[in-house]
């Protein structure tokens, strides 16, 4: 079954609700080194199953999460990009993470801008940040291409405490400027 | 609804929801409750454990109930199915917040799982995971008349938690609730 929530759809893209059926997706995903890196480290299949509960769960009680990402030309899962503001969150986030063989095609920015277009038009939301590790050069890229600028240091709730963070953010306004101008 | 409401007695078992938070983060934050579960836990991992929980039913149609006494309206802890990947088992599991222990209520709400879980899940047999030590569960299991079928290794997170697994068949329960 598939969680409460909207489908979007970009030139190239999908963006859905978690499903029951993305589980190979999430493990493949946290299973990868490099992928999971900057997204909480490695976990067993056992524990993507948390994960991708955990998100589900968030459509419920939240009414929003990260959407998962279909590929329109392979019908596959490649990732999860969306709102994301767990308990203690630093601010109202959009984050993502994608398979690493999906990397360097753009997708990581065409979804974040839907699922950022979304959260501005139907969660009230003011702002968005990007929670990014000073050591990951591709998110930071993606935050740029979404016109967003480094906000300084930030601090994840316990126990993420030690990740280093540096939040990247732009106002509703600033995004919706942008849009307008390219429109 | 993600899923039915039960009534018991004096418990209602509903579907867990965003409006359990505060107890349900109590609860897994305070190191005596959640010894023999993987310890205590902080606000943001609590949320995710709820957050976990409703997924489970908005995903499956199944999970652990919210607990809810009814002369009061408190929530009392969580139980219920719960089989999570790769998990050894079709589990009837269960937590009681501090208000919800000493007064029969795993029995009584494990009982009314169980009767649900085997009458719509199609479960033929279930199993409690239960550490060596926890005494209280112990006592529940066996007062739902499960045997001890011996230990079970529990897949990550809970891979370095002992576990000794109880359960009983859906004939065995049949028979007994007769």
């Amino acid at each position: 079954m598939i969680a409460p929530g909207p489908t979007l759809e970009t030139e190239r893209l999908i963006l859905r609700p978690t499903s029951g059926e993305d589980l190979d997706g999430f493990a493949a995903l946290m299973g990868d080194e490099e992928a999971s890196r900057f997204i909480g480290g490695v976990q067993a299949r056992a524990a993507a199953w948390r994960s991708m509960c955990t998100m589900a769960g968030s459509w419920v009680t939240r009414g929003h999460a990260m959407f998962s990402v279909i590929e329109k030309s392979s019908g596959r899962w490649v990732g999860r990009l969306g709102p994301w503001t767990p308990e203690g969150w630093p601010g109202t986030e959009v984050g993502w993470g994608l398979l690493r063989e999906t990397w360097g095609k753009g997708y990581a920015t065409e979804g974040a801008a839907a699922a950022i277009d979304w959260a501005f038009d139907n969660l009230g939301w003011t702002e968005v940040i990007h929670c990014i590790d000073p050591g990951n050069v591709p998110s930071q890229k993606v935050a740029e291409r979404l016109g967003a600028r480094n906000l300084g240091p930030g601090k994840l709730p316990a126990p993420f405490e030690s990740a280093p963070i540096e939040i990247w953010g732009q106002s509703r306004e600033a995004w919706r400027a942008r849009v307008r101008s390219r429109a | 609804m993600l899923g039915p409401t039960l009534q018991t007695e004096r418990l209602l078992l509903r579907p867990p929801c965003e409006a359990d938070y505060a107890p349900f983060a109590e609860m897994m934050g305070d190191v005596e409750l959640t010894r023999f579960i993987g310890g205590a836990k902080p606000p943001a991992l609590a949320w995710r454990g709820l957050a976990t929980m409703v997924g489970c039913w908005a995903m499956r149609g199944y999970g652990m109930f919210a607990l809810i006494e009814k002369e009061t309206g408190a929530w009392v802890g969580q139980l219920g199915p719960w089989k999570p990947a790769e998990w050894p088992g079709n589990e009837i599991g269960w937590t009681l917040a501090r208000r919800g222990i000493g007064k029969g209520y795993a029995v009584e709400g494990a009982t009314a799982a169980m009767d649900w879980a085997f009458d719509h899940l199609g479960w033929t047999e279930v199993i409690h995971c239960i550490d060596p030590n926890n005494e209280p569960s112990i006592r529940v299991a066996e007062r739902l008349g499960s045997r001890r079928l011996g230990p079970i290794q529990c897949p990550p997170p809970y891979d370095q938690v002992e576990s000794i697994a109880w359960g009983q068949s859906a004939e065995d329960w049949r028979a007994r609730r007769a």
